[in-house]
C-alpha cells in the first residue's frame, strides 16, 4: 500500500484517499501547533487566533461579512452583465478589437487609477463597485473569450446546416450553449475578485467590510485577529465557490465538465 | 436489378475550393441522376472514397454549401419549386444540405426532443403535425428511452442517428455523411446500414452521401463511388484534390445485390486506384 502512495498516476481507493487529505490536515495543525509552541513565534498560535475571532465577533464580524458579500455580489452581478455584453459581441468583426483590448486591460495596476474613480463617484460604496467592475471584468472578458474560442469549428457548422443565420447561430452555439460555463468562469475568478474585494475595501474604509477590519488590525500588528479574518476570509470563498458549482450543475443537466 | 435513371439531381461542374490562397480540391465534376427502380422505393446512396487529407470533408463542406468554392458550382434540384413535368435546380445553400459529421455533432444543450422541434421551427406543419412527426420518428429510429436525454447522456449510436433525423427534418431530400462508420462497433455498423437503407426506401429522390475507408463497405452499400485523390498530370503528382476514379455499380450491375465476386473485383480496383493518387 505504501508504495502505491509514491507511484506516479496510481489511483487510491476510498477510503483510502480521505485518509490521505485528513493526514494532510493533521500534519498542518500539528506543524501550526509546533512552530508555535515555544515562547517567541512568528505566526500566532492557534489559541490566539481563536481569541481573536472572539474579539471579531464582538466587533461586528456579521455585518463586516455581511458588507462584503453585498459588496460582492454588487460588483460581480454588474461586472458579468458587462462582460457578457462585450463579449457575445466580440463575433461582431467591428467589435473583436475591443474585446481583446479590453482583456489587456487586466495587466494595469489598481493603484493610481482609482482617483480618476473619484471624479465620477461620489459615494465610497458607488465608488468600490465602479472599480470592482472595471477591474473584475477584465479577467471576466479574458476568460469567457477563451470559452468562445474553444467552440469546435463543428458546432457553428452544424447549427447553419440547420438553417440558423449568423445571429441564430450566435444566439444557439455561443449564448444559449455555453451558458453553464459562465457559472465556472465567475467560480475559476472568484479567487481574483475575492481578493480585490479586500483590497478595495482597504482604500475606502467608509463602507466597512472584511477588508477594512484586516487593515485596522494590521496598523495594530494583531496577528491573532488577522489570521482569524484571513481563515473567514478563506472559508467565505470556499463556500461561494461550492455555492456556484452547486448551482451550475443544478440549472444545468447537461454541464457534466 | 432493372432501373431507369430520370433527371439529374445533383450536379457538380469544375469545382475548386482553396484556403488561404492553397487549392484542397479542384476540377471536381459529378453528376448523379434520379434512379428508379420497378417494384422498390430507392433514393441515391454514393460513396466517396480517398486517402486522408485528399480533401473528402472540404468537398463535403462545399456540397452543403458551408464553403463558397472558389470556381465552379453546386447544383441540386429545388424540390420545393418544381413539378413533375418543371423541373428547377438551385445553387446549393446553407441548410439545402444536411450535414452529419464525424462526431454527430448536435446542440449540447437540447435534449432529443428539443433537438428535433428546433430543426422542425422552420417547417410549415402545424404543432400537432410536427409533435407526430416527431414521436413517429423517435420510435421508429429507437430513441423512445432517451427522448429526453442531453447528448452526453447518450451513447454515439443514439447521438448519430439524432443527428440524422435532425438533418433529415431540417434539410430535406440531400444527406451527407461524413465517415459514418469509424470508430464503431460492428453492431453500430449495422445500425448505421440500416439507417442509409431507411433514408433511401423513404423517398425516390433521396440522396445519401457518405465517405469511409472501408472500401468493402462502400462497395456493398453505395450504387455510385467516386474516388478522391492526387491527379497526376504529365507524369507529377500535383497535390490537390479531384475525382480520379468514378464506378457506377448500377450499370456494373453490382447494386442493390448481396456482395459477390464482382464487388470483391471492383474493391481490388479501388485499392490499386487509391494507392496511386
Amino acid at each position: 500500500m505504501l508504495r502505491k502512495l509514491f507511484t506516479p498516476l496510481e489511483k487510491i481507493k476510498a477510503p483510502f484517499n480521505l485518509y490521505i487529505i485528513l493526514f494532510w490536515l493533521i500534519m498542518v495543525l500539528f506543524t501550526w501547533f509546533l512552530l508555535t509552541s515555544g515562547q517567541k513565534h512568528l505566526i500566532p498560535s492557534p489559541a490566539q487566533v481563536f481569541t481573536g475571532f472572539g474579539e471579531l465577533m464582538s466587533e461586528g464580524l456579521v455585518t463586516h461579512i455581511g458588507s462584503s458579500l453585498s459588496l460582492c455580489f454588487q460588483s460581480v452581478l454588474f461586472s458579468i452583465i458587462v462582460s457578457l455584453i462585450i463579449v457575445y459581441l466580440s463575433p461582431l468583426p467591428a467589435l473583436k478589437p475591443l474585446a481583446s483590448m479590453i482583456s489587456k486591460f487586466r495587466y494595469l495596476p489598481l493603484t493610481g487609477i482609482t482617483y480618476y474613480f473619484t471624479v465620477f463617484f461620489h459615494t465610497a460604496r458607488g465608488m468600490q463597485i465602479a472599480v470592482l467592475v472595471v477591474f473584475m471584468s477584465t479577467f471576466f472578458i479574458t476568460s469567457l473569450l477563451a470559452v468562445i474560442k474553444d467552440i469546435p469549428d463543428e458546432e457553428f457548422d452544424h447549427a447553419r446546416t440547420l438553417k440558423c443565420n449568423r445571429w441564430e447561430t450566435l444566439w444557439e452555439v455561443i449564448i444559449k450553449g455555453r451558458l453553464d460555463y459562465v457559472f465556472d468562469v465567475l467560480r475559476q475568478n472568484l479567487a481574483i475578485v475575492w481578493m480585490m474585494i479586500v483590497t478595495v475595501e482597504s482604500i475606502l474604509v467608509a463602507e466597512g467590510g472584511l477588508g477594512v477590519l484586516i487593515k485596522n488590525n494590521d496598523k495594530f500588528m494583531n496577528h491573532g485577529k488577522i489570521f482569524a479574518l484571513q481563515i473567514v476570509i478563506l472559508i467565505l470563498g470556499l463556500l461561494i465557490d461550492v455555492f456556484l458549482n452547486f448551482c451550475r450543475k443544478s440549472l444545468f443537466r447537461y454541464s457534466k465538465f | 436489378m432493372s432501373y431507369i435513371v430520370k433527371d439529374t439531381i445533383l450536379y457538380v461542374e469544375n469545382l475548386s475550393v482553396a484556403y488561404d490562397g492553397k487549392v484542397i480540391i479542384k476540377d471536381i465534376n459529378i453528376t448523379e441522376k434520379d434512379v428508379h427502380r420497378e417494384t422498390v422505393t430507392t433514393g441515391q446512396v454514393i460513396a466517396v472514397l480517398g486517402r486522408s487529407g485528399r480533401g473528402k470533408s472540404t468537398l463535403f463542406k462545399a456540397l452543403t454549401g458551408l464553403v463558397k468554392p472558389a470556381t465552379g458550382q453546386v447544383l441540386i434540384r429545388d424540390i420545393k419549386n418544381s413539378t413533375e413535368m418543371d423541373i428547377k435546380a438551385k445553387q446549393v445553400e446553407e441548410g439545402d444540405v444536411g450535414f452529419v459529421d464525424q462526431k454527430y455533432t448536435l446542440f449540447r444543450h437540447k435534449t432529443i426532443y428539443q433537438a428535433l422541434k428546433f430543426a422542425l421551427r422552420k417547417s410549415s406543419l402545424s404543432e400537432k403535425e410536427k409533435e407526430d412527426k416527431i414521436n413517429k420518428y423517435i420510435q421508429e429510429w429507437g430513441l423512445e428511452k432517451v427522448r429526453n436525454q442531453y447528448p452526453n447522456e447518450l451513447s454515439g449510436g443514439q447521438r448519430q442517428r439524432t443527428a440524422i433525423i435532425e438533418q433529415i427534418f431540417s434539410s430535406g431530400s440531400y444527406m451527407i455523411l461524413d465517415e459514418p462508420f469509424s470508430g464503431l462497433d460492428v453492431g453500430n455498423v449495422e445500425d448505421v446500414k440500416r439507417s442509409i437503407h431507411k433514408i433511401g426506401a423513404d423517398h425516390t429522390l433521396n440522396t445519401v452521401i457518405f465517405s469511409t475507408h472501408d472500401i468493402e463497405l462502400a462497395v456493398s452499400l453505395a450504387d455510385s463511388i467516386y474516388v478522391i485523390g492526387y491527379p497526376t498530370i504529365n507524369g507529377k503528382m500535383e497535390h490537390y484534390g479531384t475525382v480520379v476514379g468514378h464506378f457506377d455499380l448500377k450499370a456494373m450491375q453490382l447494386a442493390w445485390k448481396d456482395f459477390d465476386a464482382g464487388h470483391l473485383q471492383l474493391v481490388e480496383q479501388i485499392k490499386k486506384l487509391m494507392l496511386s493518387s
